[in-house]
């Protein structure tokens, strides 16, 4: 029944959001009298957001507005930046590990996005508006990540994040050992840390002679100047292309560990050829080396008080993203699941509770903090003119045990709204019941005919 | 080697079975190659439907189409009066007529790590011609659904294999041939756990490395067979010789696509690697992609299964939401490109047999899909992808004589399919008399002993409801059961398929009841007929 319900409803949110895709026209939208929390500067009591098209114009108290405007009246509820969520597995079609073998980055999450994933339309019910979706952490070097903005109703194309930074993933520990696996499985190399970081740098040194290859190809290609035959060029490699790409810089590396000991060492061969590690993926024991990390400049997505699942992610505690903030690690909380992404904010607020953190701290680590992670900090993770329109409306404070999460817009546009889905969804109900008379009654006469 | 140990097999189930003579292939269609079809309409496709024509068949081809044409003194005539003529359907692809042995993955190479090309699912040099069997009886089926052209391709794996297109009349298949090794398919399924690509990502991923290996495989040997001197060959690889032919264009790779997503997906690596493509919407979604089609100036086999895909937002709020879905959207899909102009024909892939096949296309003609754009989807649209155009899709002079004669119209729910001509060859359906059959006056529920005349004894089990019935046959070779069995009086006639030694063998059977006991005759296809008796067995 209840599904029954929600089907029905989902098909018109759906629907509506494909259809108002298409409008291109760029409207002015306010909205009006809300508690905004601004990430950026002071929280303004009883602001207003003036929004044209897809970006924010201004904040602050008393705007004035142009004719035609639309207004939203938040009626003193709160609003806050999009939820930016930068380790998901969200609207990845067909597997999330490239399993077969051991250096993949030739596989790309891009090539795979499902824009129906309905995990989507969840995410935004939670105020998720920006995410970062990955390849699992089954490999040293795993596959290509993709930055998506939840357009529900878009096409994958469109949901693509314009301008941020490709990624890449890449695992360490006994993921890609393969420790946890049960069943059949080929005894895959490797099956130690070291081997993990040995498997990386065999790769990076295959890389650099593939990459010489075509420079020495390029460079005789320049020299014959169309005078003479042009040798045969060196054989495309794909898995070699990202990884020479890689060595240049190219990609961001979000780097899956647990252990302080092999992040330590992963930072070291980063170091050695100077590649761009951007951010440990969960990096539980990140607090024991808070200062390294802030030395090398690198991130920490991490759980607020998930562990002890294996045997690698014992050493840590609910107190572990605050002392890593205060410490000056630039900090996110991650969801790296479906469920969990819906209430990030509930997360933000036990780094309050468990490490002292203050509101708008515990606020950056779901906001503005993932945003810098992810590249994309000049257009979203704080409400500031001229930053894109992607916006969370909450009925009590966000950090509030017992807040939800009324509203979500993005670009602008309102994508979620919980009390008109609750009325779509009673109007939904309503129907059915009325459908569901219609089809009994004809049925009860004919029935009385025959007895 | 398979096949001698296979031979003596047959060559005793042949014997024992004894045959001689006709069956669904009526000997005396065969002695006449030259057939004339005179006072039907016939609906050429080629202009504006003859109203009272004539249709004269020579050995095989259309020798003449007219209102006024004379028949020539040599043909046997039908006389098609009531009857509407058109070009025989085409099922532009299936896997009905493939039998593929069975794939067997050791788990032990889990442990060694070392997999195959066909683990991987990585099987250009599958062919389909090898592995297609066309019985009679598959053959009656296909006539029954008005389809005399059927192109089959095998469907597992990534490189899934070379397709084939048939002309169904004969039951040699080298007789049958239209088309060999004509098209690729690429679908877009991982392989399993730990074999590379396990991941749909990496099945893009590979594909894309494929098409750049073989494209620089040519460039290399195209390089070698210029120069020689001073140039090293390159390896002979045989997965990359057969990409080639279809990296290079020359032939058409059919992406089988099992959502829009998969669309998208094969419009991207077509237009990267410059690919000859068709796209054959498995999931029924291309309705959600047409502005992408349209733009590629994509073509499209539609398939008739209407099942919604797992990814789509249809899908993922329950069964009731999955169901309508796929009783009132996606059977849509054929009718929106019409709509949109994308041309596209009709697969069978994901239906059962060709009369599920056809119930699908109904299911879109109902859908709105208007019937003279299904009819020109199950024909000039279907050959011209091909290439076929010059000799199937239309009542033309010159062209293979194919073509089904129909009470009413064809792609009406009411037509009646009365003879089909495959190749220049009659086939009269058996059906459409059943049909008029007279109430059973015999039941023959229970077992029977059948005796045929060299000794063999079978013991079969009918059970029978109203005017049909089923049954099960306890052979020498093993059991079979068979469907479809028709009563009409106290005559019946029942087929069935018997696989002996790997061989299929197509039965005809055909008797007449009195109390307990039967009389009759069995046939099989070139080999012949024999007599048969049965006696009730009591209890």
């Amino acid at each position: 029944m209840k599904q029954k319900k929600l089907a029905a409803l989902l098909i018109v949110v759906f629907a509506l959001a494909s259809v108002s895709l298409c409008q291109t026209k760029e409207r002015s939208l306010l909205l009006k009298n809300g508690n905004i929390i601004t990430i950026s500067g002071e929280n303004i009591q009883g602001g207003n957001i003036l929004i044209q098209g897809k970006k924010i114009a201004k904040v602050g108290k008393n705007l004035e507005t142009a004719a035609g405007t639309d207004v939203i009246d938040l009626k003193g509820k709160w609003v806050m930046p999009g939820i930016i969520d930068s380790h998901s597995h969200i609207a990845i079609e067909g597997g999330v590990n490239e399993m077969g073998d051991l250096i993949t980055p030739e596989v790309d999450v891009k090539d795979v996005i499902n824009p129906e994933d309905i995990n989507i339309f969840y995410a935004l019910t939670g105020g998720v508006t920006s995410i970062h979706t990955m390849h699992g952490s089954g490999n040293p070097i795993g596959g290509r990540g993709i930055v998506l903005k939840l357009r529900w109703g878009a096409s994958a194309e469109e949901m693509i994040f314009e301008g941020a930074p490709l990624t890449i993933k890449w695992a360490l520990g006994e993921n890609p050992k393969q420790t946890n696996f049960s069943g059949p499985g080929r005894a895959r190399y490797p099956k130690t840390r070291m081997g993990v970081e040995a498997s990386i740098r065999k790769e990076f040194e295959q890389a650099k002679d593939y990459r010489r290859e075509w420079d020495e190809y390029n460079q005789k290609v320049k020299e014959s100047k169309g005078k003479k035959a042009l040798p045969l060029p060196p054989k495309k490699d794909y898995r070699l292309e990202v990884v020479a790409d890689i060595l240049k810089g190219k990609y961001w590396i979000r780097c899956h560990g647990y252990q302080s000991e092999e992040m330590l060492s992963i930072m070291r061969l980063c170091k050695e050829y100077g590649v761009k590690l951007v951010c440990f993926e969960h990096g539980l024991e990140g607090y024991r080396i808070a200062d390294e990390l802030v030395k090398f400049n690198v991130a920490d997505s991490t759980f607020a008080d998930f562990w002890a699942y294996k045997w690698e992610a014992y050493q840590t505690m609910p107190q572990a993203p605050a002392l890593m903030a205060k410490r000056g690690v630039l900090v996110a909380l991650n969801s790296d699941d479906a469920e969990r992404m819906r209430h990030l904010f509930i997360d933000a607020a036990k780094t309050v509770r468990f490490g002292g953190l203050s509101e708008l701290d515990a606020l950056k680590i779901i906001t503005i903090n993932p945003a810098i992670i992810m590249g994309i900090d000049k257009q979203v993770g704080t409400i500031e003119a001229g930053k894109d329109a992607d916006l969370a409306v909450f009925n009590r404070h966000p950090l509030d045990p017992y807040t939800v999460c009324e509203m979500t817009l993005v670009d602008g546009k309102v994508y979620f709204d919980r009390a008109k889905y609750i009325e779509d969804w009673k109007k939904a109900e309503e129907e059915r019941k009325k459908k569901e008379e219609e089809a009994q009654k004809p049925k009860e006469k004919k029935n009385g005919g025959e007895v | 080697m398979t096949r001698k140990i296979l031979k003596p097999s047959i060559l005793v189930a042949s014997v024992l079975f004894l045959f001689a003579l006709q069956s669904y292939l009526g000997s005396e269609d065969k002695l006449h190659k030259v057939w004339a079809v005179k006072d039907c309409k016939i609906v050429t496709l080629a202009g504006a439907p003859i109203e009272k024509g004539a249709v004269v068949s020579r050995n095989g081809l259309i020798e003449a189409v007219g209102a006024n044409i004379s028949i020539p003194l040599d043909a046997e005539v039908l006389d098609g009066t009531k009857l509407s003529l058109y070009p025989g359907l085409i099922d532009s692809l299936g896997q009905s007529l493939l039998k593929l042995p069975e794939e067997k993955f050791d788990p032990l190479k889990m442990y060694s790590g070392e997999f195959t090309d066909r683990d991987k699912g990585v099987m250009p040099e599958l062919k389909a011609f090898d592995y297609v069997s066309l019985g009679k009886s598959i053959i009656e089926k296909y006539h029954k659904s008005g389809i005399t052209g059927a192109q089959v391709i095998p469907q597992r794996g990534m490189f899934t294999g070379q397709a084939s297109f048939f002309s169904l009349g004969n039951a040699d298949k080298n007789k049958a041939l239209l088309l060999k090794d004509n098209c690729l398919g690429i679908g877009f399924s991982p392989a399993n756990f730990m074999v590379y690509p396990n991941s749909l990502m990496g099945v893009v991923a590979y594909l894309r490395q494929a098409f750049t290996d073989a494209s620089y495989f040519n460039l290399n040997r195209e390089r070698w067979q210029k120069e020689m001197r001073g140039i090293s060959r390159p390896d002979y690889t045989p997965l990359l010789e057969i990409l080639t032919e279809y990296t290079s264009g020359k032939k058409p790779v059919i992406f089988l696509c099992n959502n829009q997503n998969d669309i998208r997906r094969s419009l991207n690596l077509a237009a990267d690697y410059k690919l000859n493509y068709l796209i054959c919407d498995l999931g029924s979604e291309a309705w959600r992609v047409i502005p992408e089609l349209k733009n590629a100036k994509a073509r499209v086999l539609c398939t008739v299964s209407f099942k919604v895909p797992s990814t789509s937002i249809h899908a993922q709020l329950g069964k009731d939401e999955k169901e309508k879905a796929e009783k009132e959207i996606y059977p849509k899909n054929p009718a929106k490109l019409a709509e949109a102009g994308i041309p596209f024909a009709f697969s069978s892939l994901g239906t059962d047999d060709p009369k599920s096949f056809m119930e699908g296309v109904q299911k879109a003609i109902d859908a709105g899909l208007p019937r003279e754009k299904a009819l020109e989807a199950l024909t000039a649209t279907a050959v011209s992808f091909f290439g076929l155009e010059r000799a199937l899709g239309t009542i033309e002079p010159g062209k293979i004589a194919n073509f089904v004669l129909a009470e009413g119209d064809l792609l009406s729910k009411e037509a009646k399919i009365r003879y089909v001509f495959a190749d220049g060859d009659k086939f009269e359906l058996k059906e459409a008399k059943a049909k008029e059959g007279e109430k059973p006056t015999v039941d023959i529920s229970g077992k029977w002993d059948l005796s045929l005349p060299n000794g063999l004894r079978i013991i079969t089990e009918f059970s029978q409801e109203e005017a049909s019935f089923s049954g099960k046959m306890t052979t020498p070779f093993g059991a079979f059961d068979f469907t479809g069995g028709v009563i009409s009086g106290n005559e019946i006639s029942f087929e069935m398929n018997v696989s002996v030694g790997g061989e299929n063998l197509d039965l005809y059977f055909s008797a007449i009841v009195e109390g307990d006991t039967m009389r009759g005759t069995v046939v099989q296809g070139t080999m012949g007929s024999a007599e048969f008796s049965g006696k009730r067995i009591p209890g």
